[in-house]
């Protein structure tokens, strides 16, 4: 049996996956600022008929780490960077750092030395900080002065955490890498608490079954890594959900799936059975970061979103003025259209209408189909904007240029709670076929229960300089033969990969190259070597599809 | 809020002229390394295009390619002229306040006929851009600064007789330097007469002459010219560890004249010192044109930058002083070009093709007209190895042909046809903008 949790703004979800069927389910308001009470809850609620024992893992999707760094609930960070010649990069990130000698370059050959000194001074001008984070230019090319520097610092101020840039991720992009870093160090304390206690709050109800934190794209990590990790759990609710319409009914086709909620619709992309990513980390309160994520849009449009007249003119969401008129609310929302229309049947039929009426038309189902009808076209509207935006992103090959397949959906999935209303007008606006999956409502807790762990690494094997680098392994090695091909690194690729899900307790059974690239080095017109880099990673997906519910209530 | 910067980056990564040729896949390869571990693709200055691909008709607008244009070029070379076309859009519609296309291959040294790849240029990717924005934009003066350490002959060629387009290059002098030409003394056919302005440097100019040359000739002529745009073609063989040429400059240098220059559109040309140049020069004209702090952007090995020799120094402030009086007397001197030339001026070249093996020999009329710039025709022929001697006549139109020179055009290339002497003939109408091959 597998249980997944899903804390979200408003409803904490948990639900039992067994057999390819959610046995149970339950739904618990969320407890802000004391998480642990509505998860602890929403466990109790969703075993109570069920034996402990026959959980085999627990995978937690968390506003933890969003809620920390929106609420400034964060620790206070000692940030060291060893930028070398380029852009100043002092005042792009998050809080002054401090500055220090050390260059390595695009080869990730040592160009300028780091000074124990000047660490150690760093060290004692930073001491009232509670962790540290530490990110060099390059440093994912060869994370030797990192480490170095780190292992200097931990020996000054014997702080519990040093977060280090290039064991977050192997891709180039030094300002990404030192905002990562930054905030992971950053929630590190919070995480750690919070990871207590729900290992507690489990222990104390018999749970031993290894614990699984959901991540932004989708992945899940044990607990265990992370803790090192943290700041890899933010925004998992999108990504929840997304993982929740996989296993539910997963698209084959080219196809788009909209997650329609109270007050907004995430929207993501479908290709080959899986979601696609987005090609650059997520941004935390403005900062650009190196943390994956899927490919996702968002619009301002749900079931609670206020519908009204601007001189003449229908006008709907982004803002909730509380619950629909069917339900006792003061304004007429989308909902209400829903009701009139006769696509939902809950609340006051009476009331609905009359807040479809308030808005000049006696002919009540009339306007209905107008609101619906608008909310769709602006929904269709974003669709559109994030297939723009995929296709306008830049290719560095002619290649990829020439022969650039346009992305046509075919199908629409549609969950979350405002989907029944909205997602069959959306379809037809689009000319495509639709699916509404059963059990829409607790998508999220259904997708962290069984999201698969996740992994990577990224080699890079220089053979004119004759080493290799592995950055989130922390490596940088001599490569052990003259003749090394790029199927040579992808084998080395896997082993790395293989000890790092050892390590981390998970499996590594499905493994694919993310991305990988081959260019020959050549000095005064004659070839000297290669380069090459190979990004392998646990392929994204789910335990096991989900069939359906056992309880029928689940529409 | 309007961005900073546009940058267009192309690094063709599956494109080589062969695989040990300086144009390979890994000439960008670690300016894409540089550019994107300092996120400069990330700063909210910065904008990244796509790059579209050129049309043929952009090409044609430029170009008179034999046989034909189609035949020469590759999918690369229309995305590379096709990211030039994206960046000046993106400036042109406000998007941007200026633009860079960071792309290959390089186009400075095709000219207008083209038999095949010179200096690893087969398209002038500038003015491709630069015809695309007169026909789609209605821009008219223009001014593109060439700041490869090579002559920029094709740039140089396909504007030699448009009184509206000043082309300014400097670079290493010819007599050391491929292509062997860019002296003074080429200053535009009489028409347009010192809209052609040659600075060539002598091996070892360093920072200081470059920007002796910037600060006291091109930024006081470009001043006085007034464009509606300036074009920058950014070659970055200056630079001191360049392999193919003998320059001093560094990437502060290339950095400082970016800022100062201003230019709208910047397009890269040359440069092959690929890991220890490009980097940290393609960072540094990006902060420059972002306005943002560039003085950081200094190369590791800087201390193997030669000093400028005091010869240098002084013959630079005499090229400089003999500009600037020519520059005052230009148009004294063009009328003296006209009076001596009388209804036509003829000029006789030979062009070699490097990459290509090709020797072409060539013929150039222009009318001397007093209403226009003038139409005028070009004789041409080059043995290809495999396909024998090539030989054409075109007549071209300029944009703004009075009535007399476009009829007398079309009838100098309907004539020479009825004459039979070449293999193809073609009429490239600027006006109407289309490219015949009668």
């Amino acid at each position: 049996m597998l249980l997944g949790i899903d804390v979200g703004g408003t409803f904490t979800d948990a639900v039992v996956v067994d057999g390819g069927r959610v046995i149970s389910h339950a739904k618990i308001p969320t407890t802000h600022g004391r998480l642990l009470e509505c998860i602890a809850q929403a466990i109790d609620r969703s075993l109570s008929e069920l034996d402990v024992k026959d959980i085999t893992r627990v995978a937690l999707s968390t506003t933890i780490v969003t809620n920390a760094i929106v609420e400034k609930k964060i620790a206070k960070v000692g940030l060291v960077v060893i930028p070398g010649p380029g852009v100043e990069i002092e005042n792009l990130v998050p809080l002054p750092p401090v500055v220090v000698s050390g260059y390595t370059d695009h080869r990730g050959r040592e160009v300028a030395e780091i000074l124990e000194r000047e660490i150690l001074a760093a060290g004692k001008q930073l001491r009232d900080c509670e962790t540290f984070a530490i990110s060099g230019k390059f440093a994912n090319r060869n994370p030797q002065q990192e480490l170095q520097a780190a292992a200097w610092l931990k020996r000054e101020t014997g702080s519990q955490h040093i977060t280090v840039g290039s064991q977050l991720t192997g891709a180039l992009n030094f300002w990404r890498r030192t905002n990562s870093a930054y905030y992971n160090a950053a929630v590190w304390p919070c995480f750690r608490d919070f990871s207590q206690a729900v290992e507690a709050a489990l222990k104390q109800r018999n749970i031993h079954a290894p614990v699984y934190i959901l991540k932004a794209d989708g992945g899940t990590m044990p607990l265990a890594a992370a803790q090192n990790l943290p700041v890899e759990a933010i925004f998992t609710g999108p990504a929840a959900s997304v993982f929740g319409v996989m296993t539910m009914a997963c698209p084959k086709i080219p196809a788009v799936s909209l997650d329609i909620g109270g007050t907004t619709t995430d929207i993501a992309l479908w290709q080959n059975g899986l979601p696609l990513f987005a090609k650059q980390g997520i941004a935390i309160d403005g900062y650009p970061t190196s943390i994956r994520a899927l490919r996702l849009r968002s619009v301002g449009i749900g079931g609670d979103s206020h519908v009204r007249l601007v001189n003449g003119e229908l006008k709907i969401g982004p803002e909730r003025e509380g619950p629909a008129m069917a339900l006792g609310g003061k304004v007429p929302t989308v909902s209400d259209a829903f009701i009139v229309a006769g696509l939902v049947d809950f609340g006051e039929r009476r009331l609905a209408e009359q807040g479809m009426a308030s808005l000049g038309s006696s002919k009540v189902e009339e306007t209905a189909a107008w609101i619906i009808d608008q909310a769709a076209q602006q929904i269709v509207q974003a669709i559109e904007g994030i297939i723009a935006e995929w296709s306008a992103e830049p290719v560095y090959r002619v290649e990829d240029i020439v022969h650039h397949a346009p992305f046509t959906p075919q199908l629409l999935v549609g969950v979350g709670g405002a989907a029944s209303g909205l997602v069959p007008a959306v379809a037809k606006r689009m000319g495509v076929a639709y699916e509404l999956p059963v059990g829409g409502a607790v998508v999220n807790a259904v997708g962290a229960a069984v999201a698969r762990p996740t992994l990577e690494v990224s080699l890079r094997a220089d053979t004119a300089a004759g080493d290799y680098t592995v950055a989130e392994c922390g490596v940088k090695a001599a490569l052990s033969k003259s003749r090394f091909t790029m199927s040579d690194a992808q084998e080395l690729s896997r082993h790395y990969l293989l000890g790092r899900a050892e390590q981390a307790g998970i499996a590594a059974d499905d493994m694919e190259v993310v991305q990988q690239e081959e260019f020959n080095v050549v000095r005064g017109f004659s070839t000297v070597g290669k380069i090459m880099s190979c990004q392998l990673q646990i392929k994204p997906g789910v335990l096991t599809t989900i069939a359906g519910f056992s309880k029928e209530e689940w529409q | 809020m309007k961005k900073q910067l546009g940058l267009v980056f192309f690094p063709a990564f599956d494109w080589a002229i062969s695989s040990t040729h300086p144009e390979r896949q890994e000439r960008l390869l670690y300016t894409r390394d540089q550019i994107v571990e300092e996120g400069l693709l990330d700063l909210p200055a910065i904008k990244e295009y796509k790059p579209r691909l050129a049309e043929y008709a952009d090409v044609n607008r430029v170009h008179i390619g034999i046989p034909d244009i189609a035949a020469l070029i590759t999918d690369a070379h229309l995305v590379s002229a096709g990211g030039a076309i994206t960046a000046a859009q993106a400036v042109m519609n406000k998007e941007v306040e200026r633009a860079f296309a960071l792309v290959r291959p390089p186009g400075h040294h095709a000219m207008r006929m083209v038999h095949g790849t010179r200096g690893f240029c087969t398209i002038n990717i500038e003015a491709i851009m630069v015809e695309h924005l007169r026909q789609h934009y209605g821009i008219n003066k223009v001014a593109i600064v060439d700041t490869d350490v090579h002559h920029g002959d094709g740039t140089q060629d396909i504007f030699y007789h448009d009184p509206n387009t000043l082309f300014i290059s400097f670079h290493q002098d010819g007599r050391t330097l491929y292509p062997g030409t860019g002296f003074i003394e080429e200053m535009g056919s009489p028409n347009a007469l010192g809209t052609t302005m040659n600075i060539p440097l002598p091996p070892g100019t360093g920072d200081q002459g470059l920007h002796t040359v910037l600060d006291e000739l091109i930024l006081p002529v470009l001043n006085d010219f007034k464009p509606d745009i300036i074009i920058n073609s950014a070659g970055q063989d200056n630079h001191y560890s360049d392999p193919l040429a003998n320059m001093a400059i560094t990437a502060q240098g290339y950095a400082r004249m970016a800022d100062k220059l201003k230019a709208d559109i910047a397009v890269l040309e040359g440069g092959y010192s690929i890991e220890d140049a490009l980097p940290y020069v393609n960072v540094g004209i990006i902060l420059a044109m972002a306005g943002i702090s560039y003085k950081k952007v200094v190369e590791p090995d800087i201390h193997k930058c030669p000093s400028q020799s005091k010869a240098t120094t002084e013959y630079i402030q005499t090229m400089v002083t003999k500009w600037q009086d020519i520059w005052r007397r230009r148009d004294v001197l063009a009328k003296q070009a006209k009076l001596d030339a009388g209804d036509f001026w003829h000029r006789k070249r030979s062009i070699y093709y490097d990459d290509s093996g090709i020797s072409e020999y060539q013929k150039e009329s222009i009318r001397l007209c007093s209403h226009c710039s003038g139409y005028y025709t070009v004789e041409t022929e080059a043995d290809r190895p495999g396909a024998g001697l090539q030989t054409a006549f075109a007549a071209v139109i300029p944009r703004a042909a009075c009535p007399s020179c476009k009829a007398a055009g079309k009838d100098a290339v309907a004539a020479a046809k009825r004459q039979g002497h070449h293999k193809y003939y073609f009429l490239q109408d600027k006006q109407q903008d289309y490219l015949e091959k009668l």
